[in-house]
């Protein structure tokens, strides 16, 4: 296993593509947040909450991101016909999947958690440099947001890497990835909420659970975040669960 | 030695491979021919269970090759050179091969050598010709210094020189014993290379024996003679039922008698001669004769030139 997440990394971290969209999903909210701690509003006002507000709320582009380059991990080997060598390489194709599905999490998390620690204490030092009045304490959701940002970053990438397998093609798994949570659900969701007359459906539609992993308030009547988290968890697992099912046993 | 027993692979209804069975012994160079679309990449595939065949087993030195522990150490196996990810670089491409079954760095660095890539071998693979990605692909298959190696038209693109050398390599991998079987339409090259045969036609196989058997049964044969005056060679040759040819004023091609036969003839009636020798035809002739009913995709006839 240890040779098949070495190669799987070597993989993943020698392509130009994923590199420019790692680059881009880290320091996207990093300078946001920073330019936000900087230059955001008052600088009496400037609190605790609103610095971890931006700072988990534009991971959210971070996990689209991240969930981007997962799906692309295995759509391309698809698209250039690499699967093929790969599974020569390695014929027990669930491990081959594992493996890459590991490598891809991994990385993620760890882009998502120096957003994050970067994030904060960067941005808090700068908010606190122009008189603002930062202390994680005052806020207790923040550090659950947090956390939760980079669980989601990381389920993004799990369900982005299922739908690769699924879709075997990295614009279909794309589009899905990108307009689902941002357009489709929102449709979806605002129907049945007025079939069934109920304003909470809308946020029980998986993405837009799983965005909740990374609010700072919950204060709606949706799923708190641990059961938002479980949720979209399970949805991403089923996902990547169907996509290595069938690859498995389709023809490579 | 490969065991291929009884492959069907279908294609919703069309079966690319029916039943197919034969077997490639170690230390000879086989050359795996038939047809386009007659199902050889697709036995490939099956064979290294790349696609999933409805019936059949291929072994490879008795074992199926999803349960071989460390692949590339057993079989090496190049089915397209255009399998790379073009923005990597031809030594990462092999770096995260070797990775795969424990190969260390160093040996990388010794394939490429080995196929003359190490001048590029930091190169984005976009760069590359496909000659340069067939050579790539070579090193992939020898990472492991495998015991089998299957090829999926390994010249393609390559200029002479690659030829001549994919050639060499061969023939020195099965010097070595090693159990090599090798696709091409190339039927020059597998004449060249290969001692054994195995022609397959609309998935089935046709014929499994040593070039020398395939092209003895399935080539033309005939007995050229030479000589200044031939004329009265016609009529016992087809008093023996055979028929001449004739190619110029002292030439005449004998079809349908034995050499020895020719000879007698020729002797009875005095007939002088300066040459008299058994031909047999060409790898490509007994080719397009033993697949003929099995041509998926026909030329037309070419008209004259207006």
């Amino acid at each position: 296993m240890i040779n098949l997440l070495r190669s799987e990394w070597i993989k993943l971290h020698t392509v130009t593509m994923n590199w420019v969209l790692g680059i881009i999903a880290v320091g996207f909210p990093l300078l946001v947040t920073l330019l936000t701690a900087n230059f955001g509003g008052d600088d009496i006002d400037f609190r605790t909450e609103s610095l971890v507000e931006v700072l988990t709320g534009t991971t959210l582009v971070c996990a689209l991101l991240c969930g981007v380059i997962a799906a692309a991990s295995i759509t391309s080997e698809f698209g250039f016909g690499t699967i093929r060598p790969t599974f020569a390489a390695s014929p027990k194709r669930m491990r081959v999947l594992l493996a890459k599905g590991v490598v891809a999490m991994a990385t993620v998390v760890v882009l998502a958690a120096a957003v994050q620690l970067i994030g904060w204490f960067a941005g808090s030092a700068i908010a606190e440099g122009r008189g603002a009045d930062i202390d994680l304490a005052d806020v207790p959701t923040a550090v659950p947001a947090m956390v939760g940002a980079v669980v989601l970053v990381a389920l993004m990438a799990l369900a982005g890497y299922g739908l690769g397998l699924m879709m075997r093609s990295t614009p279909v798994a794309v589009s899905i990835l990108i307009v689902w949570p941002l357009i489709g659900e929102g449709l979806i969701g605002a129907l049945l909420g007025q079939i069934a007359d109920s304003d909470s459906i809308p946020r029980w539609m998986p993405f837009q659970a799983g965005f909740r992993l990374a609010f700072v308030g919950l204060q709606d009547d949706g799923p708190s975040r641990v059961v938002a988290g479980c949720y979209f968890g399970v949805v991403a697992l089923v996902l990547a669960a169907i996509g290595a099912w069938a690859t498995n046993r389709r023809d490579a | 030695m490969i065991t291929v027993d009884n492959l069907t692979k279908r294609f919703g209804a069309k079966t690319a491979v029916d039943h197919l069975g034969f077997e490639v012994r170690p230390g000879v160079v086989t050359g795996f021919l038939g047809p386009n679309g007659s199902g050889k990449s697709t036995t490939m595939r099956c064979m290294l269970g790349l696609d999933r065949p409805e019936t059949g087993s291929t072994l490879f030195d008795g074992t199926p090759y999803h349960r071989l522990a460390r692949p590339l150490h057993e079989v090496g196996a190049l089915l397209d050179a255009g399998y790379v990810h073009p923005g990597r670089s031809g030594r990462n491409h092999l770096r995260w091969l070797a990775a795969s079954n424990g190969i260390g760095r160093a040996r990388v660095d010794e394939v490429l050598e080995m196929v003359g890539l190490a001048s590029v071998a930091g190169a984005r693979l976009r760069s590359y010709s496909l000659g340069m990605r067939q050579r790539l692909g070579l090193a992939g298959v020898l990472l492991g210094d495998p015991r089998t190696v299957i090829l999926d038209e390994p010249a393609n693109g390559l200029d002479p020189e690659g030829i001549r050398w994919i050639r060499d390599v061969l023939a020195h991998l099965a010097g070595q014993g090693r159990t090599v079987l090798v696709s091409s339409h190339q039927l020059s090259e597998i004449a060249l290379i290969a001692t054994d045969l195995v022609v397959i036609g609309q998935g089935r196989l046709i014929e499994q024996s040593t070039v020398a058997d395939f092209v003895e049964r399935f080539g033309e044969r005939w007995v050229r003679v030479k000589g200044p005056a031939l004329a009265a060679l016609a009529a016992g040759v087809q008093q023996q039922g055979g028929e001449v040819q004739q190619i110029d004023a002292t030439t005449w091609h004998v079809h349908g008698v034995e050499c020895s036969t020719v000879g007698e003839i020729a002797a009875a009636s005095a007939v002088v001669l300066h040459e008299l020798s058994p031909q047999t035809g060409s790898l490509e002739d007994a080719f397009l004769k033993a697949t003929a009913a099995t041509q998926e995709y026909r030329s037309a006839e070419l008209g004259a030139p207006q």
